[in-house]
C-alpha cells in the first residue's frame, strides 16, 4: 500500500488531483482494529476548471494508465491495490475530504478521513456493512459525540441516526 | 449467558482493543495479509466449484 499511496501523493504534486483522503475500510482501519478489504477507496477533490461544470475523472485514469495502471471494473489497479477514486459528491464528502487528518504510513505522508465523518458517510451510504462499521466505532468508543451529532446535523442525517439507533442499539446510544 | 460464553467475548474485546491500538502502519501490514488471504480463499478450486453449485 505504501507504493499505491506514493502514486497517489506523486499524482497531488503533478497536479492530477488537488486534495485526497482515504475513506471506506481502510480508513476505519486507521481508527478500529485491521478490516479485510479488497481495495482502497480514495476521495478526490479536483483545482475548478473554468467553463466545466461536471467533474471528470478521465485525467486521472489518463495520468495512471499512462504509467502502466490497469483498469479492473470502477477500480484501477496501483502498485497491485484496486483504487476507486470518488469525487465527493455532496457537502459531507467535501467536507470529509478538507478536515481529513494528515497521518504517515511507514514515512509516506497521506490523509485519512476523520472517524465522525467516516461515520457520518457510513450512515448516509447505508449498507450493511456501512451499519456493522458504525458499530465497531461505537463499540471501541471513538467517537466525539459532540463533533457527530454537529456534523449529522449539518447534513440533515439525525433522523437516520435515530432511526439506525432504534435498530441496532436498543436504547444503548 | 455463561461464565465461559463471557470469558470468550471478554478476550475477543481485548484482542481488538489491542490490534486497534497498534500503528497504522502495523494495522496496514495486517491488513495486506488478511487481503492476501482473502484472495486466495477467492480463488480456491473448491470454493468456486461450490458457487457454481449454489
Amino acid at each position: 500500500m505504501k507504493a499505491t499511496l506514493k502514486v497517489i501523493n506523486q499524482m497531488q504534486t503533478d497536479d492530477v488531483i488537488e486534495q485526497y483522503a482515504i475513506g471506506g475500510a481502510v480508513g476505519a482501519t486507521f481508527y478500529l482494529e485491521p478490516v479485510a478489504t479488497l481495495d482502497i477507496d480514495v476521495f478526490v477533490s479536483f483545482r475548478k476548471a473554468t467553463g466545466r461544470s461536471l467533474i471528470s475523472l478521465s485525467p486521472i485514469y489518463d495520468y495512471l494508465t499512462a504509467r502502466g495502471c490497469k483498469t479492473k471494473k470502477e477500480y484501477i489497479v496501483i502498485e497491485g491495490w484496486p483504487v476507486q477514486f470518488l469525487p465527493p459528491g455532496n457537502a459531507l464528502g467535501e467536507e470529509a475530504l478538507a478536515q481529513a487528518i494528515e497521518t504517515t504510513l511507514d514515512g509516506i505522508p497521506t490523509r485519512v478521513m476523520t472517524a465522525e465523518h467516516l461515520v457520518a458517510i457510513a450512515l448516509q451510504t447505508g449498507r450493511a456493512k456501512d451499519f456493522a462499521r458504525i458499530l465497531q466505532f461505537i463499540e471501541a468508543g471513538l467517537l466525539d459525540s459532540d463533533k457527530l451529532n454537529a456534523i449529522l446535523k449539518r447534513h440533515r442525517l439525525l433522523a437516520k441516526w435515530e432511526d439506525f439507533g432504534h435498530r441496532f442499539l436498543r436504547g444503548k446510544k | 449467558m455463561s461464565n465461559r460464553m463471557r470469558k470468550i467475548l471478554e478476550s475477543k474485546r481485548a484482542m481488538r482493543k489491542q490490534l486497534a491500538s497498534l500503528t497504522f502502519s502495523e494495522k496496514v501490514a495486517i491488513l495486506e495479509k488478511l487481503r492476501d488471504r482473502s484472495l486466495l480463499i477467492a480463488s480456491s478450486t473448491i470454493r468456486r466449484h461450490r458457487s457454481r453449485h449454489a
